[in-house]
């Protein structure tokens, strides 16, 4: 899901810095004015929690590992707008730090998976658990369904930022400059492994992460978010 | 994303340790070195050029060419090659290649056939424009990788966190970079911690769906900890002069070293630029 440097052309990525510059600056606003003073390390501990979450091998079957992403997750726990600085802050230290994502591809890693991803699945999620009960089984299938229809429609958007490089960036003889395959094969491999596989090891991660504290932390889902 | 291991063993060795040992070591960075000598605000700027500039290349000669300095600027600053090398080609160059492979092919790049064979009865016909197309994309990945990674080992996290400020990054966003770097070494040793304690007591061999509510169980744990974590910390921020308004000392200052290797990546810009659009692809 991270977009490496070279994928995407530079007009790909410099579209999608500016794509991100208002929502950046809206989620800085809106964070700061609900963000109590005792909050502010909640923020950084949430992105360095969005961070971790990558880095649990989650087995699957067939005796492999795979990983989550997490960003729905973040967004149930801290909100929307909050979520969004705190993966936001994940992927510039994986880029700039740990050259997992590209620098030049921070704009769009941060579209498909600071923006779209907690967004598509915090909505979804607080439409799928309306009203429900803070111990009901409601919330956490909720959560499963959110976090595996967030990660897919994010997965679908790298899919399409993928496919349109070679027409957006081609040589006079129509060879790709950057990522070398267009809408059919990009859209159909992101979409499908994720629907398949990754998906799922989402959604369980999700459902059985809220579960968990439902069960045994309830005060989380009753205190709010930033 | 897949690997045939254990999965507790395999977070133990992997990743964790990788983190501990080679990241947060900062090894690299505190070396005397070129690039270690240079004003952090210059070189983020500067390789921020040469990425671009990867990334605007068309020619796969002139990006060996930024290899091969890249190489040269490594070895400058005391990096050894071979770690460089295993740094940079592991993981996204590698998993590059194999993802360029298929387009070498007349299926995906149609051309001038540069070889023939046949598999199961199936025609497959390699391209010259294909091997171009492949060898361009590949090197693109490998060249602006190895900047950013010679980026990340020559300059201290903590150094390189701040100068984000010079990009007049909102200060919500410098403050939660600068606090999460930390809080990170600190949840990986939670994370090793508590895996060690899990391998301790149930052993390696763990059923898949076990094994994901232990997966499951370790995120809402780490969670709810770190939670209880932040109350003592705004306290201890609260004790330590903190009023909600962050601020951060600048310590950072240009000398004429900087300078001059601005001046460098000035030229190399320029003849760049000229070579660009000069060469017809």
């Amino acid at each position: 899901m991270h977009i490496p440097d070279g994928y995407l052309g530079p007009t790909t990525c410099g579209f999608f810095y500016v794509a991100m510059l208002p929502i950046w600056t809206l989620a800085s606003r809106i964070v700061k004015k609900n963000l109590k003073a005792k909050q502010v390390p909640l923020l950084a501990i949430g992105a360095a929690f969005s961070f971790v979450i990558m880095m649990f091998n989650v087995p699957i079957p067939g005796g492999t590992t795979g990983h989550a992403v997490g960003g729905v997750l973040v967004a149930i726990l801290l909100g929307p707008w909050a979520s969004c600085i705190a993966i936001t802050v994940a992927l510039v230290i994986q880029a700039l730090l740990f050259g997992d994502g590209g620098i030049t591809a921070v704009g769009a890693n941060c579209f498909n998976m600071a923006f779209v991803l907690p967004f598509a699945g915090y909505y979804l999620y607080k439409g799928l658990s309306y009203r429900a009960a803070v111990d009901s089984s409601r919330r956490f299938i909720a959560a499963g369904v959110a976090g595996y229809f967030g990660l897919n429609i994010a997965a679908l958007l790298a899919g399409v930022e993928f496919g349109l490089q070679p027409m957006l960036h081609h040589t006079t003889s129509g060879q790709a400059l950057y990522c070398p395959y267009g809408l059919n094969v990009a859209v159909l491999t992101m979409v499908g492994e994720h629907v398949l596989v990754f998906g799922w090891v989402e959604a369980v991660v999700t459902a059985l992460v809220v579960k968990y504290l439902q069960k045994h932390f309830s005060e989380i889902f009753e205190e709010g978010e930033m | 994303m897949f690997k045939k291991n254990n999965f507790i063993e395999h977070s133990i060795q992997g990743v964790l340790s990788f983190l501990k040992d080679s990241i947060f070591s900062e090894e690299v960075a505190l070396k005397k070195g070129l690039l270690q000598s240079l004003d952090p605000r210059i070189k983020v700027l500067t390789f921020l050029v040469l990425l671009l500039q990867v990334l605007w290349l068309k020619d796969v000669r002139i990006l060996m060419v930024f290899y091969g300095f890249c190489l040269a600027l490594s070895c400058l600053s005391g990096v050894r090659l071979w770690f460089f090398l295993k740094r940079t080609w592991i993981f996204i160059p590698l998993f590059s290649l194999f993802v360029a492979i298929p387009a070498i092919f007349s299926f995906f790049t149609p051309g001038d056939a540069y070889a023939t064979f046949h598999v199961g009865g199936i025609k497959f016909v390699i391209t010259s424009q294909g091997l171009a197309v492949a060898l361009l994309f590949v090197g693109r990945v490998l060249t602006c990788v190895s900047f950013a990674v010679l980026l990340s080992l020559t300059t201290r996290h903590f150094e390189l966190l701040k100068v984000l400020r010079i990009f007049k990054v909102p200060q919500i966003f410098v403050m939660t970079l600068g606090m999460c770097y930390r809080y990170i070494y600190l949840f990986v040793e939670i994370i090793e911690h508590t895996y060690l304690a899990i391998k301790s007591r149930v052993g390696v061999s763990v059923h898949t769906q076990k094994g994901q509510r232990i997966v499951a169980w370790n995120i809402a744990n780490l969670w709810t900890r770190s939670y209880q974590l932040n109350e003592d910390i705004y306290r201890a921020m609260l004790s330590r002069g903190f009023t909600g308004e962050p601020f951060v000392l600048n310590e950072f200052k240009i000398k004429t070293k900087d300078w001059l290797w601005v001046s460098w990546v000035v030229m190399v810009t320029f003849l760049f630029i000229f070579l660009n659009a000069h060469i017809k692809i």
